[in-house]
């Protein structure tokens, strides 16, 4: 397994916000996380990630534990993420945006964070704005360097937190292609969208939350069937 | 670099180096103590500029490189480089320790810890009066024997040098960009791969450090200490000096501290009104120009430069 939690259980206050989940992805696949608000959604990428820690249940990273390791740490682990508003250094460049993780990686040296840098944002269709500052971006292209941000970090897993939220359709789709086309070179993606259509077009694998658990995990046809589901999102 | 640029730059060294034959004693005085002020403002605006650590408590740092450098010459009778060096040492352990303290902290909650931890050692410094001798100030052994003030002036423009050389060093460095990235976003930076806790750490000692150097140098020029050099009102000072300058650079929280210590100086027939005078400059940056006054003359200066250079070829 690429990834993997077990029991994983977060408590804020008195909700439980993530209620002892199991959730495993192996190598090469791409998820989709969906679940109606409060569903845990984000704070599962949040634990699986580093971000938070868990009150109790156990995270494997390539079947080692990576219980109580910082945000940092899991990045060092190739594990990336964006969030589910766009996070960037404001007041830095395009181009330092995306030197930060670069430089971050062990043994790392400026040429070579460079010349990945300009590799990604050629690929996100970004190059020409590299010394613009961040905040000058539109929100599409903020999305866009967020994930470029995390591609500098060679992930072999990526958690997007709802990468299609205040996009124009053909954005959408562009980031779609992005998502296959990384797929397709052996990444593996975990999708928080409620773009179901979004999500429908590009994932294998749906995974369904409500109320901190789990509630549903297969194909989308298996999903969709899934009378728990139903309930779950219409209260049918 | 052209010609006229390479012209400047000789003058303006030929100056410095000249300074303490053009000048009196005064403002010989004068300018070894805006040297001080310099490397603290600058090692204050990497720690608050760059990295977003709004510390309230940099002076503190100054008192305490000052008074151990003070004490282990006086009581001890270790030599005055070593002592200031046990200064620089001691400040970046306790710029850790402060700077691992105060981990979750930003903002306000932040400025206040450091604000208590600044009056806590100052009390530490009255109270203990047999060590320190308290409020009548301790005696220090000066670092030259000599009539005249220059050696003190060239030590601090060494000092003042090699420091901002360093610092700016660091800001050119991944660390620097690690800094920043930590001042705009410490969950984007960690995502990214930053350990913000240890360069956190980190900037609090290493511009704890230089505030200590900083402070060992100003204790042995003055020849006695006081625990009024790490009081609010000299941190505001500080604070006030890299702000009018612009505390996101280090040159300009450099000049601005050279040149705000010359304006109280120059305008010391005012008496109290220099500090309104000084306050009424300090508010009127922060609301016009957060940058600070010299990057807005910096930018100024280009434009104009650009626009009478565009003029130019429209005419000819």
């Amino acid at each position: 397994m690429l990834i993997e939690a077990r029991g994983l259980t977060r408590n804020f206050g008195g909700i439980t916000a993530v209620d002892h989940l199991d959730l495993a992805v192996r190598q090469g696949e791409l998820v989709g996380l969906i679940g109606p608000n409060g569903s845990g959604k984000t704070t599962t990428i949040n634990l699986l990630t580093g971000h938070l820690a868990p009150a109790s249940g156990h995270i494997l990273v390539r079947d080692t534990p990576a219980d109580g390791l910082s945000a940092s740490a899991f990045a060092a682990r190739k594990v990336g993420r964006t969030f589910q508003i766009t996070q960037l250094f404001s007041r830095m460049s395009v181009l330092e945006n995306m030197l930060v993780p670069g430089l971050a990686r062990a043994h790392s040296t400026w040429a070579e964070a460079t010349r990945a840098a300009r590799r990604h944002l050629e690929f996100l269709g970004l190059s020409h704005l590299e010394k613009l500052q961040a905040k000058n971006l539109s929100g599409g292209q903020q999305k866009l360097l967020e994930l470029g941000r995390a591609l500098m970090l060679d992930p072999e897993i990526l958690f997007l937190d709802e990468p299609f939220a205040g996009v124009n359709p053909f954005l959408r789709d562009e980031i779609i292609v992005l998502i296959q086309t990384l797929h397709a070179e052996g990444r593996s993606f975990v999708v928080v969208d409620h773009d179901i259509e979004a999500i429908q077009r590009l994932v294998q694998r749906l995974v369904v939350m409500a109320r901190g658990a789990k509630i549903a995990d297969g194909t989308v046809d298996e999903v969709r069937a899934n009378q728990e589901v139903l309930l779950a999102y219409a209260g049918v | 670099m052209r010609a006229s640029q390479i012209a400047v730059f000789v003058v303006l060294g030929a100056l410095v180096l000249a300074f303490p034959l053009l000048v009196n004693a005064y403002w010989l005085t004068v300018a070894i103590l805006a040297l001080f002020y310099a490397i603290v403002a600058a090692s204050w605006a990497l720690l608050a500029g760059y990295a977003g650590q709004f510390s309230f408590g940099h002076m503190a740092f100054v008192s305490l490189g000052a008074y151990t450098s003070g004490l282990l010459v006086m009581s001890f009778g270790v030599p005055i480089p070593l002592g200031m060096a046990a200064g620089v040492v001691l400040c970046a352990v306790v710029g850790a320790a402060i700077g691992y303290t105060c981990l979750r902290m930003r903002g306000p909650y932040l400025a206040l810890f450091t604000v208590a931890f600044s009056e806590v050692l100052r009390i530490v410094i009255v109270s203990e009066n047999e060590v320190t001798g308290g409020s009548g100030g301790l005696e220090v052994t000066p670092l030259f024997h000599t009539r005249s003030d220059a050696p003190y002036y060239y030590v601090g423009l060494v000092l003042l040098g090699v420091s901002l050389g360093l610092m700016v060093w660091l800001e050119r460095s991944r660390w620097g960009l690690f800094f920043r990235a930590i001042r705009e976003n410490e969950d984007a930076a960690a995502a990214a791969g930053v350990r913000v806790l240890r360069f956190r750490v980190l900037v609090f000692a290493i511009t704890s450090s230089f505030a200590g150097l900083a402070g060992g140098f100003f204790g042995h020029y003055i020849g006695i200490l006081t625990p009024d050099i790490g009081s609010v009102d000299q941190m505001g000072l500080v604070v006030a000096m890299a702000v009018i300058g612009g505390a996101e650079s280090l040159y300009a929280a450099t000049v601005g501290a050279l040149l705000c210590e010359a304006l109280v100086e120059a305008l010391r027939s005012y008496e109290q009104w220099r500090l309104v005078i000084f306050g009424a400059l300090l508010l009127l940056t922060i609301r016009f120009a957060r940058n600070g006054l010299l990057a807005l003359a910096y930018q100024a200066v280009r434009q104009r430069g650009l626009r009478g250079l565009v003029s130019r070829k429209a005419g000819s």
